[in-house]
């Protein structure tokens, strides 16, 4: 029990390892997925908060007409800082956070593929996100808007430095994701334990697996796009310079053939999370596995399809809006079935409303009204009067803060125990629900209002007399309001990181085999790798299964007494990112940066990969 | 059955809220709403939105009763011992309600590829073309049949088709009266068209038009007005919107009593000229600064004698959402009491750089193409595109610092000792002082 009672998941495993494993330099170092998953959890909170913030500040500017808290171009700074931020540093982090900290444990793996690769994506995350970050504390932030649409964002209308860091900066973001995605990939392909097949994954690591393809296949087009515009902006190149002829639907095309899966790359891996709560707390299986795979699926590939319906104002003509009408549609039949299967999983069962299960059960609710008004702007006549409306903020804000948000706040709440090994407070966590529940819906409902009553989005100030004023002010009271239910949120996690109830090896009385291992898990995962032979090994698993769980479930261990063999921590990864960003950083100060910074990647890489994973094996 | 009574107050209180919810919707003032569709386009996406609605809310409905039901029926009970049945799926269920969304959908595809195509044909012959360039932040509008360049505010006959063909000089735009139509974007090099029909009853309105493509700092402020006027009015404002400009034919205008001369060769039958413009007040009061009464007597009266044709009367309370009414800079003033001359305002103005960006009609000296066409300027009821009222005051401020009244805008700061916010510096040779700025001001003011 000593292991359990450390407050933090530093566990004082002796390893193999050369190098010390604890303190700073033991986090500069790892290499280890589950803490580098729990610094992408950190990183991603932080990035959360401040994306709230610029959001609150965005509120109180709207929360009556004439409103002249900010400035127009800081307000212009403010929304495109948040949407940036939410997508790219928040929600795919923290998802990134639990595919780094759940894959291999729900599939019997030691570690991923590549553990250093993984490093390096979260370093290439950090620095990134600080690189596009700072210069909003300095009113220098991008003001393109998050999908920053050309020729607004080409040089000869956004000359300041604004763009650059938005453009260099998803730049960096992309490498991180890219990298991470292949790396996740070889991990289910080829490091699942014996008998775990792909149709008896976890859901969650189902969905994770879709989502991977989703960034290996939508990540080089945005990467695409912002080379042409960061050529036109740096190198004289013409790719969107509209004097010279260029076509502006060109970025539009790229970004959304990118954007839109994105919206599924923010969105899957919290139904996953939920598809793994909804079963442990209703006590039964999740309801129709086979389909919620296939819809999953089907969800990825349909999302390649209908990026056009972002643009259905800007008269792509008739029989291109009309196909794209109906691709959009379609893929509500896959989504609306997870929604469905979901209530049956929870059907018949016996429910145990903890807080990772309210939020859970948040999302199957919210994400339903997100669905709902996506249909409705799947009709382009129809979406004529709602796009660029706030109409679509509250659509969307019911899609990511009612679907991602939920989502993710259900996998903080199920995941927190196996994370530090201590349970977070419930009676704060019940506050936290209902707060966040209430708030959400005050400050999102109304906009679909304002919306249809003709209030356009990304405006910094509106005249009074619209008929928006109390719609508006409705909206900021709920957004102060989850600033209080966040506020919750991040006392329980410190709290509960230090004083929560210790939770055991399966406190949720789950079925999956995250479970079997002790919290926090030890450094090396599983004892002994296991057998598996069905999709829940705890409920309903065979003789095989339970052995490997009793082997695993024990603590106290150290790797060397097991005689695991574990990858040496490094920093190289670290300084490959930091020379990489470095790197970038010449594009807008100095040439000579970018030398400095090409050539210590090109030496620490080579040195990276001279050196050995881990000690040979005997 | 407490989980039954328990299921039963939350359904009074959803429908409590929803009601009230619903009688706030219907007891103010909604001025943009998409919701009272005033064309035979708003129409027909009105009807597919009372589809999508319906359909919708009763998908949301049984969706959120399936769970409530669930939540309440299934909550484990202290009495629960036994592990729940086990069930893995259910292959009817499951093919069932992937059929039931399909089934909706294609309730929802039929009626919207038919809009789709209805109102993406092409306009039938006699419409009436307008041509919108996007600027930012603010619109051009060109009457090719008439010949006539103006800026931030149409006229339209109500009951004739109007096509729009839509352009943009920079940075995409996008084309919203909420009222009368869906947005369409505004492309450079591109041309988008959009068009309808405003109801052929609609009397004498204003509707507010929006861009709704972000397109930079003052993306907020930029705005249009939209008037439908009745068939005669409107050739009415067309025969005076193509006379070059006329300044001095307001000077009549400082007796209210005396009205507006009606010019005979204007057009105007005798119903127009009851809905005709009521002069302007000779300076309004802006909130928060000192009051500035510009439209003095102008020694230019002699000089013109050509009257404007009929332009939408201002101060309407029931078109008050047409009138802008942003806070102005606290910081910026001008000289109480100054009375403007239009004559010397008018060797002030072609003096000046305004002649640079500005067309005036009848000016030869007034030919730059950057910013809005000026020549009917006295006739328009806004600034800025729509950010102000367009009264000698707001206009002495927007002249007087252009900049600090709309931040970012493309339009210098003009006023002697006035600091521009984009440069960094006070204006010192070359700026204007107060006492020319009052000139101007009458000058642009007389520009029926």
């Amino acid at each position: 029990m000593a292991t359990t009672a450390v407050p933090t998941t530093l566990s004082p495993h002796a390893t193999l390892k050369p190098d010390s494993n604890s303190g700073v330099w033991g986090w500069l170092t790892t290499v280890d997925h589950k803490r580098i998953g729990i610094l992408y959890l950190y990183t991603a909170l932080a990035f959360f908060i401040i994306g709230g913030l610029e959001a609150v500040i965005i509120r109180a500017q709207l929360q009556g007409p004439n409103g002249t808290l900010v400035s127009p171009e800081t307000y212009n700074q403010l929304f495109t800082m948040h949407g940036t931020t939410m997508v790219f540093l928040a929600i795919m982090p923290l998802s990134a956070a639990f595919f780094n900290f759940l894959i291999p444990l729900q599939i019997g793996a030691r570690d991923v593929a590549f553990p250093r690769l993984n490093a390096f994506s979260y370093w290439v995350y950090l620095f990134g996100g600080i690189f596009i970050t700072v210069p909003i504390f300095f009113l220098v932030a991008p003001n393109g808007g998050w999908f920053g649409y050309t020729p607004l964002t080409t040089k000869a209308y956004s000359p300041g430095i604004n763009i650059d860091f938005w453009v260099i900066g998803l730049q960096i973001l992309g490498v991180s994701s890219l990298a991470a995605a292949f790396n996740f990939i070889t991990t289910i392909i080829n490091l699942r334990a014996p008998g775990m097949t792909l149709m008896r994954m976890p859901m969650f690591t189902w969905m994770s697996f879709v989502v991977q393809f989703l960034v290996i296949l939508a990540f080089p087009v945005i990467t695409i796009a912002l080379v042409f515009l960061l050529f036109d902006r740096f190198f004289g190149t013409m790719f969107y310079t509209t004097a010279a002829g260029a076509d502006p639907l060109l970025w539009q095309h790229l970004f959304w053939i990118f954007g839109h899966p994105e919206v599924y790359i923010l969105i899957l891996p919290a139904f996953g999370l939920v598809s793994e709560v909804l079963p442990t707390f209703s006590k039964k299986p999740l309801f129709g596995y086979p389909v919620m795979v296939y819809s999953g699926i089907l969800i990825g590939v349909l999302g390649f399809g209908v990026w056009a319906h972002h643009m259905f104002a800007v008269g792509m003509g008739a029989i291109a809006d009309s196909v794209f009408a109906v691709s959009t549609m379609l893929i509500a039949i896959p989504t609306g079935v997870k929604i469905f299967n979901w209530i049956g999983t929870m059907a018949q069962g016996q429910l145990r409303f903890t807080t990772a299960m309210k939020f859970a059960i948040g999302l199957v609710a919210l994400f339903t009204i997100g669905g709902i008004s996506g249909v409705m702007h799947s009709s382009p006549p129809a979406d004529l009067q709602q796009t660029d409306s706030y109409f679509i903020v509250a659509h969307f804000h019911y899609v990511l803060f009612g679907g991602s948000i939920m989502g993710i706040m259900a996998g903080i709440y199920y995941y927190f125990p196996k994370m530090t090994g201590r349970l977070m407070n419930e009676r704060l966590g019940n506050w936290h629900f209902w707060l966040n529940f209430i708030a959400m819906n005050l400050t999102f409902f109304p906009m679909h209002y304002s919306g249809m009553l003709g209030m356009p989005r990304r405006v910094y100030t509106y005249d009074s007399g619209q008929g928006w004023d109390t719609f508006n002010l409705i909206s900021s009271i709920g957004a102060y309001m989850l600033v209080a239910a966040t506020l919750i949120f991040v006392y329980n996690f410190f709290a509960s990181r230090k004083r929560g109830e210790i939770a055991g090896a399966n406190p949720w009385g789950a079925g999956t085999l995250e479970w079997t291992i002790p919290s926090p898990v030890p450094e090396y995962n599983f004892a002994v790798l296991p057998t598996v032979t069905s999709r829940y090994p705890l409920w309903e698993g065979s003789e095989k299964d339970a052995e490997s769980a009793r082997i695993n479930s024990q603590e106290g261990k150290t790797a060397e007494e097991l005689g695991i063999i574990l990858p040496y921590s490094t920093i190289k990864p670290m300084i490959v990112a930091l020379s990489m960003v470095v790197m970038f950083c010449g594009l807008i100060t100095t040439m000579a940066l970018t030398f400095l910074g090409a050539a210590i990647m090109v030496v620490s890489l080579y040195s990276w990969l001279l050196s050995p994973l881990e000690p040979e094996h005997h | 059955m407490k989980g039954n009574s328990r299921l039963r107050q939350l359904a009074t209180f959803g429908l409590v809220a929803l009601a009230v919810l619903a009688l706030g919707a219907c007891a103010a003032e909604y001025p943009n709403t998409t919701f009272q569709p005033k064309s035979e386009f708003a129409r027909s996406i009105d009807f597919l939105w009372d589809r999508l609605l319906l359909l919708g809310t009763i998908v949301f409905v049984l969706v959120e009763a399936a769970l409530i039901f669930v939540i309440f029926r299934y909550r484990r009970r202290p009495s629960d011992t036994s592990t729940p049945p086990q069930t893995h799926g259910n292959a009817t269920l499951e093919i069932l309600w992937t059929i039931i969304p399909a089934v909706i959908l294609i309730f929802i595809a039929i009626p919207t590829v038919k809009t789709i195509f209805q109102t993406q044909a092409k306009v039938a012959a006699g419409a009436l073309e307008i041509e919108v360039i996007g600027h930012q932040w603010w619109w051009e509008f060109k009457y090719p049949q008439y010949n006539i360049v103006t800026a931030n505010e149409i006229y339209i006959p109500a009951g004739r088709t109007v096509n729009f063909k839509l352009n943009s000089d920079d940075v995409i735009h996008s084309f919203w009266i909420p009222q009368l139509a869906g947005k369409r974007d505004m492309i450079a090099n591109r041309t988008n068209y959009i068009w309808f029909t405003p109801d052929s009853s609609l009397g004498p309105a204003v509707y507010n038009g929006f861009c709704t493509e972000y397109c930079g700092t003052q993306h907020a402020k930029m705005r249009f007005r939209v008037f439908t006027v009745r068939p005669e009015q409107f050739e009415s404002w067309v025969a005076g919107q193509q006379k070059p400009a006329a300044f001095g034919a307001v000077a009549s205008a400082a007796p209210a009593a005396t009205g507006t001369p009606t010019p005979p060769q204007s057009g105007v039958g005798p119903e127009g000229g009851a809905a005709r413009a009521v002069p302007r007040p000779a300076g309004s009061v802006i909130p928060g600064s000192d009051s500035f009464p510009a439209a003095a007597p102008m020694t230019g009266a002699s000089t013109a004698r050509l009257a404007s044709g009929y332009t939408f009367p201002d101060h309407q309370p029931e078109f008050a959402y047409a009138r802008p009414n942003s806070t102005i800079p606290a910081n910026l003033k001008f000289t109480k009491g100054l009375t403007g001359n239009a004559a010397r305002g008018q060797q002030a103005y072609s003096s000046s750089a305004c002649i640079g960006c500005h067309v005036i009609t009848g000016n030869p000296m007034s030919q730059g193409i950057v910013g809005p066409n000026l020549t009917h300027f006295g006739s328009r009821s806004t600034i800025g595109a729509g950010s102000f009222p367009n009264t000698p005051a707001y206009l002495a401020l927007w002249l007087k610092n252009t900049r600090a009244m709309k931040p970012g805008s493309i339009m210098p700061t003009l006023g002697k000792n006035e600091y521009d916010p984009q440069l960094k510096t006070t204006v010192t040779t070359g700026g204007l002082d107060d006492q020319q700025i009052a000139d101007i001001v009458a000058y642009l003011m007389s520009l029926k």
